[in-house]
């Protein structure tokens, strides 16, 4: 396929391999002449851009030169010191001249390096050693061959004596693997090979026929004995392959071309690709292993005279014709018909699409009549070359695992001598080692059964006494009476409690007077609430909390000694409750009521909160520790995360995996925690949370959640996805200093198979419009009144509230008479007092607003 | 000589595809493999194998230099070819499925410079909309990017978006993204000097940025972000052969790099951005190395 165009009857050089961007110089050829008879020469560069759709290309250097040329050359001679390389140019009178391409393309008029006229007759020969580039060399009449150093071009060196009868070197060239084998060949038919060590030509191929005239020679770019000789005798048109282990006649003859070859290259790319052009007007791709054309090119009805491959980019081939054009083409193939609605195209938009006689309407689209394309669609050559061949390839399979290992499988060619053996590896990546042995450790005694065991060496080995601590306390989770158990680790004797027990009711009831009389400060509450709850005396224990004004923590206690000290416990909180705080609790407390039994477990993870509160993190490990008693990994994860985000990730593994296998009842609650505790991990593995913050780095557990997310949908396990879904909340939120939190909830809606559904609202009935009226208001006039962020949550939180007292009140399921009234039960009491609070709350702070009530 | 392996959604076959104009499938379960299928079709060497998702049952790709790009599938006891495009002119060298949001959506990328977007509509039958000169002289990679557009993650429901990078010939990497039904180049990534051999956009895990990597025939391997606007680019690593491939892990934190020195190299990055190599595997060397084919 045609790419680019040049009018110019000119030789060519492609810039060198090393080079970029790829240019190309045209210098007129000599002994060419056109209509016009101008016999001015000139040395251009051209640049390629492939990106430019149209088929000019854009010039970039140009000098004028004295002489033209018979053959151009662009060695890389120069080119390590950052210019282009040099330009080479052979003309008529024996004439070799070297060019700077830098200066050329710097527009500098003096650009000649050097110049010789030692040769004799027009320098049709030219050829740069591929292994030294400095050394050319150079062949012209009278047998001569000089072999050049572009460093030192004064003197040139012979590669041995001229050989006799003397003729006209037609072409020369350097062996592609041996950099001390020269070849000529002369246009009676004879090819000479030189050694330049010996300084003698080695061995002289002819065929015998007298009929060859060469007018191109190659040698193979792999194999060292092995060279083309190609015929410009039109009886003859053909191409040779000479072995020179066995120089008596042609390996082989490729017959093809109807007249004579005017000129070959073969391919550095692919050595399986020859091209020749011939008077014949066609330019040929040739296997020259096998002798089978490839390809032909789609050429003009005009002899070429120079072709050649692009060093860099092996897909693209220049070829000079008499016509005077210089064409780019590709041997890949593509459509010509999109290329040829591209010119119209380019023409019809450089008219400009504007409305020129203001008439109101754009020109429409240019109609060109299109020259008729006979064969819209060049085919590619017929055997894919080398360069498009890929040998190897890894690549990452999907499957994933959550103990930090990914399989990765790879594929490719192994080269085994002659005959090549192909082999696929499959192939794991492990990143995180450590881990993933430990966690097979616990799978294992998991397995087995042997949980305690495996807890009871771990606390054997551990030598921090943090470490001791927490295997100790798991060890006890399995043990079959945890609470005496638990209560010997702390150091509490059951026995030796239950005498102290009427002795400390005592002392707490007493220090429960004194602080409510005097507001004596005592010391040790919370040691004494902690003996209290010790010995399971909640009244005790609430007493003391509500005398040092801890209303919270003493609605918790009272919610575990029973609904009748809770009561009481409210009553009395309300009769002095001026804050908001403690409702909250009382509404948790509430909630927590209905949905589970309130045990032990509830106290120590309410204690273990308290613990991580208090003291700015400094009892983190303690509060880790009431989490593990109270089997609330959820916790235990942030609570650790958060102390230990600095802390080496082996550490965490210790206090994390062998909860997730003792906890982890099911498979679904130990993927849960699994994730969960992948993140954490994550987040000390890597140091802090500050890169995820900045969206820096990508953490694979997102998308590992991500994935469970979708499995847990697929299996309609809704409740597992939602606690997912909740967790990502949490997550986002607790980075949520600068990352926007709503954005995880919004990456899982696609994922979401049941979008919340929208229910229609039914009007609240009749009787209680007044009652949401009166409402509404309200909560208006507070959100206009209230100026601080945290009011305003707490309207919004109230709002919420209240919507589910409208829900209810169209349920019927709960009369205005008992809102009103302070006499109702369970769930609906949160509504009641809730928002009893809130005003009493707004009320302390505005009064003024709500005078108007 | 075998051009491509790539395992399925649940890591349980392999597939691959060789000189030979053949697709061999294999099950690969605990370490075994055995040849399930053996797929004829191609006239040519068979470049790519790319896998839909498994929600779509057990479809595959192929392209090769005979200019075709079949889609296999796995019936009740044997494959077969249930479609076959012969929209290019060259050598289709790369396929990639779009995200399983769209349905069943293939792009091809072809040595024509063209590159060819299939869909199969709801009745069964495939239409294909075909990007011409996307590449001068040639595409040598196409690869799909997330379905959700990162500029979308703030507003109350997602985006979706078809897009794709693509690697070709020209040096260039190209981002494509459909418009009112029309592929749009929207934007021209320059920074190798010779043949980008392949692209690679990485997973999508959530955060709000877009990662691409590119790799060239000129040894450079680049990483290209992009938050929203503009993509910027940063050197991996100038290999001293041609890098061939490209991959990312499934989590969009490692990348394989496969070079012409038959090296595979694994990069992660670290906490202040900077790529670090963690594992340099040589094809020859079997340490490390699971089972092999």
């Amino acid at each position: 396929m045609k790419l680019k165009e040049i009018e110019r009857t000119a030789h060519q050089a492609w810039s060198p391999a090393a080079h970029h961007p790829i240019y190309l110089a045209a210098g007129t050829s000599a002994q060419q002449l056109d209509a016009t008879f101008s016999t001015n020469a000139a040395l251009e560069i051209f640049e390629l851009d492939l990106s430019d759709p149209g088929f000019d290309m854009k010039l970039q250097g140009s000098i004028k030169t004295a002489n033209r040329y018979h053959k151009l050359l662009w060695s890389s001679h120069g080119l390590g010191s950052g210019g282009p390389g040099t330009l080479i140019g052979g003309g008529d009178g024996g004439l070799i001249v070297l060019y700077d391409a830098a200066r050329i393309l710097a527009g500098d008029v003096e650009a000649e390096l050097g110049q010789s006229v030692r040769h004799t007759g027009p320098v049709r020969a030219l050829d740069i050693n591929p292994f030294q580039n400095n050394l050319l060399a150079s062949g012209a009449n009278d047998s001569e061959i000089y072999i050049w150093d572009l460093n030192n071009f004064a003197t040139p060196m012979t590669p041995g004596a001229q050989s006799q009868p003397l003729e006209d070197v037609g072409c020369v060239a350097w062996n592609c693997q041996v950099q001390h084998i020269l070849a000529s060949a002369t246009p009676s038919g004879k090819a000479v090979v030189w050694d330049l060590r010996k300084n003698e030509p080695i061995i002289k191929v002819s065929d015998h026929t007298n009929r060859m005239r060469c007018s191109g020679i190659a040698w193979h770019p792999d194999v060292a004995t092995q060279m083309v000789l190609a015929s410009e005798d039109d009886r003859m048109p053909v191409i040779q392959m000479w072995d020179l282990r066995f120089a008596t006649s042609p390996l082989r003859v490729f017959e093809n071309h109807s007249r004579g070859i005017l000129t070959i290259a073969w391919s550095r790319a692919d050595p399986e690709l020859l091209l020749s052009c011939a008077k014949d007007n066609r330019i040929l791709c040739w296997n020259p292993n096998t002798g089978e054309v490839l390809y032909e090119l789609p050429t003009s009805t005009q002899w070429c005279f120079d072709i050649q491959w692009c060093p860099r980019n092996p897909a693209l081939i220049s070829a000079a014709s008499f016509d005077g054009l210089l064409s780019i083409y590709s041997v890949m193939g593509g459509s010509l018909s999109a290329q040829s609605q591209r010119q119209v195209d380019m023409i019809s938009s450089s008219f400009g699409n504007f409305d020129p006689f203001g008439t109101g309407q754009p020109l429409p689209p240019l109609q060109l009549t299109q020259p008729h394309v006979p064969a819209a669609t060049v085919l590619p050559l017929k055997k894919p070359p080398r360069w498009i061949r890929r040998p190897v390839g890894a690549s990452f399979a999907v499957s994933y695992c959550l103990h930090g290992t990914q399989t990765f499988k790879m594929c490719g060619s192994l080269p085994g001598g002659l005959v090549q053996s192909h082999y696929v590896y499959v192939s794991q990546v492990v990143t995180e080692p450590h881990l993933l042995s430990r966690s097979a450790e616990l799978q294992a005694a998991g397995h087995t059964g042997h949980l305690r065991e495996f807890c009871h060496a771990k606390v054997q080995a551990s030598i921090d006494p943090l470490e001791k601590d927490i295997w100790s306390f798991l060890q006890v989770n399995l043990e079959p009476d945890p609470r005496s158990k638990f209560l010997k680790l702390i150091g509490y004797n059951p026995d030796e409690l239950a005498q102290k027990r009427p002795w400390l009711h005592v002392v707490v009831t007493i220090s429960a007077i004194e602080l409510s009389i005097s507001s004596y400060s005592f010391a040790d509450v919370d040691g004494l609430i902690g003996q209290a709850l010790l010995v399971g005396d909640f009244e005790a224990a609430v007493e003391l909390c509500l005398g040092d004004g801890r209303y919270a923590d003493a609605i918790i206690l009272a919610v575990a000694g029973g609904a009748d000290l809770l009561e009481r416990t409210q009553e009395r909180y309300f009769d002095k409750s001026s804050g908001i705080g403690g409702t909250f609790c009382i509404i948790k407390v509430s909630e927590l009521q209905d949905e589970q039994a309130l045990s032990l477990s509830f106290l120590v993870d309410a204690l273990g909160s308290r613990l991580e509160m208090e003291d700015g993190g400094r009892l983190c490990a303690q509060a880790c520790l009431c989490y593990i008693c109270a089997g609330n990994v959820d916790k235990l994860a942030s609570c650790w995360d958060g102390t230990h985000q600095c802390s080496d990730s082996l550490a965490l593994q210790v206090g994390m995996y062998p909860a997730v296998g003792i906890f982890g009842t099911n498979l679904t609650c130990r993927l849960v925690i699994c994730l969960k505790i992948r993140l954490s991990f994550n987040n000390v593995a890597t140091g802090n949370c500050t890169h995820l913050r900045n969206g820096d780095t990508r953490e694979q557990p997102y998308w590992i959640g991500l994935h469970l997310l979708h499995s847990c949908q697929t299996s309609k396990n809704n409740i597992f996805s939602h606690r997912i879904l909740a967790y990502f909340f949490s997550i986002s939120f607790s980075f949520s200093s600068s990352t926007p939190p709503p954005m995880m909830f919004i990456l899982l809606q696609p994922a979401q198979v049941q979008p919340p559904e929208k229910i229609e609202k039914r009007p609240i009935p009749e009787e209680h419009a007044s009652l949401r009226i009166a409402f509404d208001g309200l909560v208006q006039r507070c959100l206009i009144a209230a100026s601080d962020p945290q009011t305003k949550r707490k309207l919004d939180d109230a709002n919420k509230r209240l919507e589910f007292l409208y829900d209810k009140l169209r349920e019927h399921s709960v009369s205005a008479l008992s809102l009103v009234s302070r006499d109702f039960k369970t769930r609906n009491v949160n509504v009641g007092i809730y928002f009893k609070n809130i005003i009493s709350c707004l009320r302390a702070k505005m009064p003024s607003h709500l005078e108007l009530l | 000589m075998i051009h491509d392996a790539q395992m399925d959604y649940y890591g349980n076959r392999l597939a691959t595809c060789s000189s030979d104009r053949t697709v061999k499938i294999f099950n690969i379960r605990d370490g075994a493999q055995t040849l399930v299928a053996h797929l004829h079709g191609h006239d040519g060497p068979v470049w790519q194998v790319a896998w839909a998702h498994a929600m779509y049952g057990s479809v595959l790709a192929s392209c090769a230099y005979d200019r075709k790009v079949i889609i296999w599938q796995e019936g009740k006891h044997e494959w077969e070819k249930i479609h076959e495009y012969k929209g290019h002119d060259s050598s289709v060298n790369s396929v990639s499925w779009g995200p399983s949001e769209f349905g069943l959506l293939l792009v091809c990328g072809s040595s024509d410079g063209g590159i060819s977007v299939l869909q199969r509509a709801a009745d069964g039958r495939w239409e294909a909309q075909k990007i011409n000169n996307a590449h001068t002289i040639g595409c040598n990679a196409v690869s799909w990017g997330p379905a959700v557009s990162i500029g979308s993650l703030f507003g109350q429901s997602p985006q979706y978006i078809k897009q794709f990078v693509s690697g070709g010939c020209d040096n260039l990497v190209k981002v494509w993204r459909e418009e009112d039904g029309q592929w749009k180049e929207e934007v021209k990534l320059e920074s190798h000097s010779d043949w980008v051999r392949d692209v690679a956009w990485a997973p999508f895990i959530g955060l709000p940025i877009c990662t691409i990597a590119s790799c060239s025939q000129d040894g450079r391997v680049f990483i290209w972000r992009s938050t929203g606007s503009s993509w910027t680019p940063k050197l991996l690593h100038k290999f001293n052969d041609v890098v061939w491939h490209v991959s990312w892990s499934i989590t969009g934190n490692i990348l394989a790099v496969s070079g012409g020195d038959n090296r595979v190299t694994l990069w992660k990055e670290s906490v202040d951005g900077q790529w670090a190599c963690v594992s340099d595997v040589n094809k020859g060397d079997d340490s490390g190395l699971r089972s092999s084919i």
